[in-house]
């Protein structure tokens, strides 16, 4: 005890006020220092920012890339980005106004196709999810599964949209290129939703799992009555993340000839119409905001409604509802009773 | 009745959680067992429906015997022998309704129960165990709504509505507050005198046990060491199962809801945390073996 009081901070001992005057016996003792703990190496930090550091110039290096192309990047940003305003600010006259409504369809477009490719996602994932989860299905099932879902998720959706769905459904916007786009978002979506929609199952309560056995349920009642109400509001948190990541990946898919906004942006890029390019970016960057928006609230309100409602509008019941409400703040814990009248218990057969 | 035969429970990781238990309860009696953490009760109890599957021995429900093997089997035991548990095991998100109604799983077709379209005299059973335990009021409301003590009665009822022969209760009170303690207790002892339906609880508290048990079981390292009438369950014989002098934990405080609120609010303190420490001190016993 002594020597923690001794080591009570660096300089201590040589600031003559933090001495008290009344002790004879000196606070430094000459052995102090020894007792202090020799400051860690930091060999292994260093030498790890030294790794990162040279990683990055070598890269630089390594692929060539011209670094001095950044000096000029304040000048060219202004050089196009007044091309653009100029598309996005001018009065627009009726060909401008045909290239804004032509966004906006094409932009709906995309939304759309991602909104398919998550519905199939989402359908196949719930099933799947619980095939992929440890605690709910047998082990071969959950092997076979993961190892699918994880070669799902092994491959970009830009590979399924060329190689496969787009080969399939054929390209070029309305029809079949919105069809394949939605189909390689679906497909590459139900890796993901699978894997995410899994771990929520493994995260659920035990408690009313076994409640629910030893009543006697079966596993898909189980699953129905003591799983699926604990994971569902997460389950539709993830699925509406997932709409969100697959508005901007079918933005892309567009690009590679699966319809919507990518496309008309393809062609607009190729005869470098800039006004045009500033239209259609705006239009992308405005719907995306006020879809993920929209999708953030809702999936808000589905995780955290349920507790706002309890916490704000309904407090916690009165034991027996004798009557009398309860004064006060409801108290958050969950174990609370109250001296009910004994006519009340006496009604309720106490 | 339930007999018991020379059963044991030895865990996947080697760990003996009962010992040769010999027992016999018969048809409508309450029974408490009373023991230290880590002593073997929810071994007992959870070997009883096949929750815990017990490795050697007989066991008899009425007069089937239990197989831990077959789950068909273990279903149709199940669906005959309800359970309520320390943390209520409630589904917290959906209606009081169907959470009883999860008690007419064994009798109910998969496909109802996954479309939730009961049958109505399934939902006239929840009703009338939701009545029996007084908060039929309820029945709309989310389970997370309830406080502690009501959503023990709500498992409760939903125990009634398999329409048991046996009630297992694994520590029912050990989350409650001594007033909700009591009134829980009392709610299972009128179930058990009006219906005469076998019931099995697990105490913590001795005096609880006392007052509301026929006959107590003393549980002492996965052995069956004390077996009989209330009565003959003094302080000196519970001293000798538990190891060591009563204290005050062994009760909880008195039932008169009007007992200075501090001092209960205490014991519920005392109570709750004991609860947690069963709760962790089980798989920290099974480790040190």
């Amino acid at each position: 005890m002594s020597t923690r009081k001794i080591n009570a901070g660096p300089g201590s001992a040589s600031r003559p006020e933090s001495r008290p005057e009344s002790s004879p016996e000196p606070r430094f003792a000459p052995d102090a220092l020894d007792r202090r703990p020799v400051r860690p190496s930091r060999l292994g930090y260093n030498a790890g920012m030294l790794v990162v550091g040279i990683l990055f110039i070598a890269a630089i290096y390594g692929t060539g890339m011209d670094v001095r192309a950044l000096l000029d990047l304040p000048a060219s940003i202004i050089q196009y980005g007044r091309l653009m305003a100029s598309g996005v600010f001018q009065i627009p006259d009726e060909t401008v106004a045909g290239y804004w409504s032509q966004s906006f369809d094409a932009m709906f477009e995309s939304v759309a196709i991602a909104w398919v490719g998550t519905m199939v996602g989402a359908l196949f994932s719930l099933p799947l999810g619980f095939m992929a989860a440890r605690n709910m299905s047998p082990l071969p099932i959950y092997v076979v599964v993961r190892f699918v879902l994880s070669v799902i998720r092994a491959v970009p959706e830009i590979i399924f949209a060329i190689a496969i769905m787009l080969p399939l459904f054929g390209f070029g916007s309305g029809g079949g290129g919105a069809l394949a786009g939605a189909m390689a978002l679906g497909v590459s979506s139900i890796g993901t939703l699978s894997k995410l929609i899994s771990e929520a199952i493994e995260a659920v309560d035990g408690g009313p799992l076994e409640s629910s056995r030893a009543s006697g349920s079966n596993h898909l009642q189980l699953i129905r009555w003591a799983v699926l109400p604990q994971v569902m509001p997460e389950v539709i948190a993830i699925w509406l993340y997932r709409f969100e990541v697959n508005i901007r990946a079918s933005a892309i898919l567009g690009v590679l000839g699966a319809g919507g906004i990518g496309s008309l942006l393809s062609t607009v890029f190729g005869a470098r119409d800039w006004d045009r390019i500033g239209i259609v970016l705006v239009v992308i960057i405005l719907v995306t905001m006020v879809v993920d928006q929209i999708s953030a609230f809702i999936r808000h309100r589905v995780i955290h409604g349920a507790r706002i409602r309890n916490g704000g509008g309904a407090p916690q019941e009165d034991d027996d509802d004798g009557g009398a409400p309860t004064p006060g703040p409801v108290s958050g814990a969950s174990v609370e009773d109250d001296p009910a009248p004994k006519s009340t218990r006496a009604a309720a057969g106490l | 009745m339930i007999t018991f035969e020379n059963i044991d429970v030895v865990y996947p990781n080697g760990f003996k959680g009962l010992s040769n238990v010999n027992l016999q309860i018969d048809k409508g009696e309450f029974v408490a067992i009373v023991g230290l953490s880590g002593a073997g009760k929810s071994t007992l109890i959870r070997t009883v429906n096949g929750l815990v599957p017990f490795t050697s021995g007989t066991l008899k429900v009425g007069d089937e015997v239990v197989d831990p093997r077959s789950k068909a089997k273990l279903r149709r035991l199940r669906s005959r022998v309800g359970m309520i548990f320390q943390s209520f095991n409630l589904v917290t998100r959906v209606s009081v309704l169907n959470n009883v109604l999860v008690g007419r799983s064994a009798e109910t077709p998969t496909w109802r129960s996954l479309l939730g379209w009961y049958r109505a005299e399934d939902k006239e059973l929840a009703f009338k165990s939701l009545e029996r335990v007084g908060i039929v009021d309820k029945a709309y409301m989310r389970a997370s709504s309830l406080s502690g003590g009501q959503q023990q009665r709500v498992a409760i009822a939903r125990v009634l509505a398999q329409d048991p022969e046996v009630i297992l209760a694994d520590e029912p009170v050990a989350s409650l507050d001594p007033p909700t303690a009591h009134k829980v207790m009392r709610d299972l002892r009128r179930i058990q005198q009006e219906l005469g339906i076998t019931t099995i609880v697990n105490m913590h508290h001795l005096d609880l046990a006392r007052s509301y048990a026929d006959r107590i079981i003393g549980m002492r390292a996965g052995e069956v060491v004390f077996d009989g009438p209330v009565e003959e369950a003094t302080d000196a014989v519970i001293e000798e199962v538990y190891q060591r002098s009563l204290t005050a934990e062994d009760i909880v405080a008195g039932d008169a809801a009007a007992e200075s609120s501090a001092a209960g609010d205490a014991a519920a303190r005392d109570s709750a945390t004991e609860g947690a420490v069963t709760e962790r001190s089980v798989p920290a016993a099974k480790a040190q073996d």
